[in-house]
């Protein structure tokens, strides 16, 4: 195994895509959001106010979903020299240090998510008619897909292991 | 004590290997952890720190930059460069720093500037006789220049990491000298070593040609116009100007050079959104590390300090240089610029270092980390486009490292090549 190949199990790897399409709307969605309070600004003459938080949870979806798929892809920046140099005994402790932090901190945004989305759902967003809670559900929808694909991460790399002892 | 935890855990945390964003939250965590503070501040600091309104251009100037790349715009500005320079000594060589300078303009990211342009002059620069390192090392140094190129994402970063407070504009009009300088200075090294390695040149199309490439390349010059005069002019926003760049892109890539067709748009959209969850998760990280370090009075603890080692506006400079060079060897660009930033720039502003020339030094040094090993994603990039060990491609890259750290010494010491066109413009 090398840091850089990707777990292949069918049913994450479907919803790994299915987070690549929401974050490509939510992406899309930006620029539509954006390219209308152009438009409104300057042809209307009336710049609306939703424009913003919306564009702002739309770029938040993007992120923690664009995030959660570069958790399996093993996408994000780092500093890999001493997992990927160290021996294979070393390397699993590491992938298991690694892989086990990831999973917490998306479990800690799952939960906190939750719970913020929870707690202010009952408020009104400023300038746009939508629950104050919305702008958590990205995170902690995020922080389960990273928490899921960590788990399935680290599982690959030890059957991987495990393989490759018993050949 | 806290300021002990938040570094020694996040110095750990990323030589065990754990992603920069992963370690910068678990580091926060636990000095929060350790102050007493309830945990949920980080995730509360961490959406905070991703739903800053000027961010939103930065996920649209990487889409734009993203259709450019495959919608055609980046072989008519090759095609246009080797008109103008590929008859001087070391030829595609040339073509490949002048195509880097023009599409930086449209891309604003050295990773797409190397994979586009590196993409396309590598192999035809191995075809033509070029040694592989030579082809590599030249297209990879060449794509620093995107990084000073408005619109670069990493000067807009730099201005919301430094609290929104600096123009993006001025950013944008600061790094044009020194992308000018860097490529007249990539340009003279291309030629030194074309030279002592007998390169072949390309012949010279005439003066119409070059006027017929022109046109066929300016849809995407024009764009560079559009967003830098329009946020210049006060016209419309950095956000605004990168809705407009994206509207535009589509239009110049299916109308005009009919290149973009449904599955490399949705190629674009894949390849967006993973380099913008990426950035961004490290931006929204970064805040709750960067909330602690105000709660921690840590930036005004750091002036103290390094102002105390001496009161020489230079010697600091210097000092200041080499310590985020070192940082910069394991940082890439986008958290390093998100780390350091509140560290360093009010040491610099206690220093009277004007902050957009400090993010024009901070953009530059990062740049060339990004050609560093150990860390180094154009590195990576240039050399697997090149097919070459990164050991090998370094063996000759010298002359190219000597020429970016002039260029950065320079900026660092003559603050009007970075002030001077901001001041005119003014």
């Amino acid at each position: 195994m090398t840091p850089n190949e990707q777990p292949n199990n069918v049913l994450l790897t479907r919803v790994s895509n299915v987070a690549l399409i929401i974050a490509g709307v939510a992406l899309v969605g930006v620029a539509f959001v954006e390219g209308w309070q152009v438009f409104a600004r300057y042809v209307l003459n009336d710049s609306p106010s939703w424009t913003e938080p919306v564009a702002l949870l739309l770029m938040s979806t993007t992120m923690m979903c664009g995030a959660a798929v570069g958790v399996r892809s093993h996408r994000h920046f780092g500093f890999f020299v001493l997992v990927e140099t160290a021996k294979p005994g070393l390397r699993n402790v590491l992938v298991l240090i690694v892989q086990t932090i990831i999973a917490l901190v998306g479990l800690l945004f799952f939960i906190a998510g939750f719970s913020l989305v929870a707690e202010s759902w009952d408020f009104r967003m400023a300038g746009a008619p939508l629950p104050q809670g919305i702008v958590y559900v990205p995170i902690c929808f995020g922080g389960a897909l990273i928490t899921l694909f960590s788990i399935e991460r680290l599982l690959w790399a030890r059957s991987t292991q495990k393989n490759q002892t018993e050949s | 004590m806290g300021a002990t935890i938040l570094f020694t855990t996040l110095a750990v945390l990323l030589l065990l290997g754990i992603p920069v964003g992963f370690a910068l939250v678990s580091a926060s965590l636990a000095t929060l952890l350790y102050l007493g503070l309830p945990p949920i501040v980080v995730v509360q600091q961490t959406t905070a720190g991703a739903s800053a309104a000027s961010l939103v251009a930065i996920p649209l100037f990487i889409f734009a930059g993203e259709l450019m790349m495959r919608g055609g715009i980046s072989e008519r500005l090759i095609s246009f460069a080797s008109s103008l320079v590929g008859h001087l000594r070391g030829g595609l060589g040339q073509v490949s720093v002048l195509s880097s300078l023009l599409f930086g303009g449209v891309s604003g990211s050295a990773i797409a500037d190397v994979s586009a342009i590196g993409g396309t002059m590598i192999p035809q620069m191995v075809k033509r006789g070029f040694d592989r390192d030579f082809a590599v090392n030249v297209s990879m140094t060449a794509a620093l220049v995107a990084l000073l190129v408005p619109p670069s994402h990493n000067l807009i970063l730099y201005s919301a990491s430094a609290g929104g407070s600096i123009s993006i504009a001025q950013l944008f009009a600061a790094g044009i000298v020194p992308a000018l300088l860097m490529t007249a200075a990539l340009l003279f090294v291309t030629w030194f070593i074309a030279r002592r390695r007998g390169y072949a040149v390309e012949v010279f199309p005439g003066w119409l040609e070059v006027l017929k490439r022109m046109v066929a390349a300016a849809p995407g010059l024009l764009l560079v116009a559009l967003i830098f005069f329009g946020i210049r002019a006060g016209i419309f926003t950095a956000v605004e100007s990168a809705s407009i760049a994206v509207a535009y892109a589509v239009l110049v890539t299916t109308l005009v050079y009919r290149k973009l067709t449904w599955d490399s748009f949705l190629e674009t959209c894949v390849g967006a959104v993973r380099t913008t969850g990426l950035i961004l998760f490290v931006i929204g990280a970064a805040a709750s590390f960067g909330w602690l370090l105000a709660y921690l009075e840590i930036p005004a603890a750091a002036v103290q300090a390094l102002t105390g080692i001496s009161d020489n506006k230079n010697v600091m400079l210097g000092l200041m240089v080499l310590v985020l060079l070192t940082i910069g060897i394991f940082l890439d660009l986008a958290p390093l610029i998100i780390i350091c930033t509140p560290i360093f720039l009010p040491v610099a502003k206690a220093l009277g270092v004007d902050p957009v020339h400090f993010g024009i030094i901070l953009i530059l040094k990062g740049g060339i980390g990004l050609i560093t090993p150990p860390v180094g994603s154009v590195l990576f990039v240039g050399t697997a486009i090149g097919n070459i060990r990164v050991s090998d491609a370094l063996k000759t890259i010298w002359p190219f490292y000597l020429a970016a750290i002039t260029v950065l010494f320079m900026v660092v010491y003559i603050p009007q090549l970075s002030l001077w066109l901001p001041s005119l413009l003014k």
